[in-house]
């Protein structure tokens, strides 16, 4: 348990109602709140915003339109014609991380994408599917793609080895990178948050207008952490189908 | 750090399941389809509208070479219908001109006819006066009385020698 003022404080999950399923402790905590509120953030907007379906949308549909685009734009540039087929998963990934993250960014508010076990768990589902995704395509083949053509063959018996521990690395980096951003800033605007009140009279306007700096990079940073997360996705089912 | 505590590492990983799937199944089945259906009802409207715009250019252009050709047909015609005008004008002023010439040819030589004529009577009456004019003096000079022949026949071997 970290202590009361801690900037690790609110990185603290803390039951609301306390259930347990098979002798597991499945309480629904405030993370399992954030959670919900990013589901239900990403559902009604993109549904409300186009009930109309209007040839000429209006700006909030505009907004779901941009997103479509984006995520499908990305795939089509990554993955090609392929690509399609993962949009539905693509999207809900980046919308589920991007409004985690936004919505973490309201104060008193949880962020579960600041959990390590949330975002491994969210690599992992990349990872085992799209090393299924490369058995299914290639089937034995697949293990070629450790093997780099047009390197000296006494490279290969260091170059292999590198490439499966890179290759196995993947859902650790990719869920890490994102965890820890969040970890890392969030830490910080608490820090800086603890100096505006222990620093005398007015000096605590210092890190306060730090904070609304850093607020500002942090919301930027939450976009391209859901974008990074989007298009590694992408980048790794393009290996799945194209190995080298 | 909260982090690494495996208390709630089952509670995070089955509500992240429960919410994960259920937003994917429902943007997978109900909002991305809607979304689609609209950006493919525009990019048919857009499609539409393109080839609807192409077609009335391709008419209007037809409408352009159209009414040029009937621009270039009318020209001809009116040049054409000059140069008949011009033609039949030039045919009637000639033909005019020469019914004119003729006229006057006819009306030329009727005149000189005229004039001959007239000459020719004078010509006559100055006889008759040479002869009455003879017979007059001669009859008063010599008392002798000359017949018209007889004067006659004098005055036409003596005619032109008195100038």
């Amino acid at each position: 348990m970290a202590a009361k003022d801690s900037p690790l404080k609110q990185f603290e999950i803390d039951p609301i109602s306390n259930i347990e399923l098979g002798g597991y402790n499945i309480s629904f905590t405030n993370s399992s709140f954030a959670m919900l509120i990013t589901v239900l953030v990403i559902t009604l907007f993109l549904t409300l915003t186009v009930s109309t379906r209007s040839i000429i949308p209006s700006r909030m549909q505009l907004i779901s339109e941009l997103m479509y685009n984006f995520i499908a734009q990305l795939l089509s540039d990554t993955v090609g014609d392929n690509g399609k087929r993962y949009f539905p998963f693509v999207f809900s990934l980046f919308m589920f991380v991007l409004i985690g993250n936004m919505v973490g960014m309201i104060p008193y508010q949880f962020t579960f994408t600041s959990h390590i076990i949330v975002t491994f768990a969210l690599a992992a589902v990349v990872f085992i599917g799209v090393t299924i995704l490369g058995f299914i395509n290639h089937g034995i083949k697949f293990f070629t793609f450790f093997y780099i053509p047009g390197v000296p063959f006494y490279m290969h018996p260091l170059l292999i080895p590198i490439e499966v521990i890179s290759y196995l690395s993947r859902p650790i980096s990719l869920s890490v990178r994102l965890f820890a951003n969040m970890l890392a800033g969030h830490t910080l605007l608490k820090v800086f948050a603890g100096f505006v009140v222990s620093m005398p009279f007015f000096t605590g306007v210092f890190p306060l207008a730090f904070i609304v700096a850093l607020t500002g990079l942090e919301i930027l940073i939450a976009f391209l952490q859901a974008y990074v997360f989007a298009i590694l996705t992408c980048l790794y089912i393009n290996d799945a189908y194209h190995l080298h | 750090m909260p982090q690494l505590n495996p208390e709630f590492f089952v509670s995070q990983l089955f509500w992240l399941a429960v919410f994960f799937t259920f937003l994917f199944v429902f943007l997978w089945r109900v909002s991305l389809p809607r979304i689609a259906t609209v950006l493919e009802k525009r990019q048919n409207k857009i499609d539409e509208n393109l080839s609807s715009a192409k077609e009335l250019q391709e008419q209007a252009m037809e409408i352009e070479k159209k009414i040029n050709d009937q621009i270039n047909k009318a020209k001809l015609e009116t040049d054409e219908k000059i140069k008949e005008t011009i033609n039949s004008l030039q045919e009637n002023v000639s033909s005019q001109l020469s019914s004119l010439d003729k006229d006057l040819e006819k009306k030329v030589s009727d005149a000189e006819k005229e004039i001959l004529k007239s000459k020719d009577d004078q010509m006559k009456n100055i006889n008759n006066e040479i002869v009455n004019i003879t017979k007059l003096t001669v009859g008063k000079i010599t008392d002798i009385e000359l017949s018209d022949n007889e004067l006659d026949k004098v005055i036409e071997t003596h005619k032109g020698n008195f100038n």
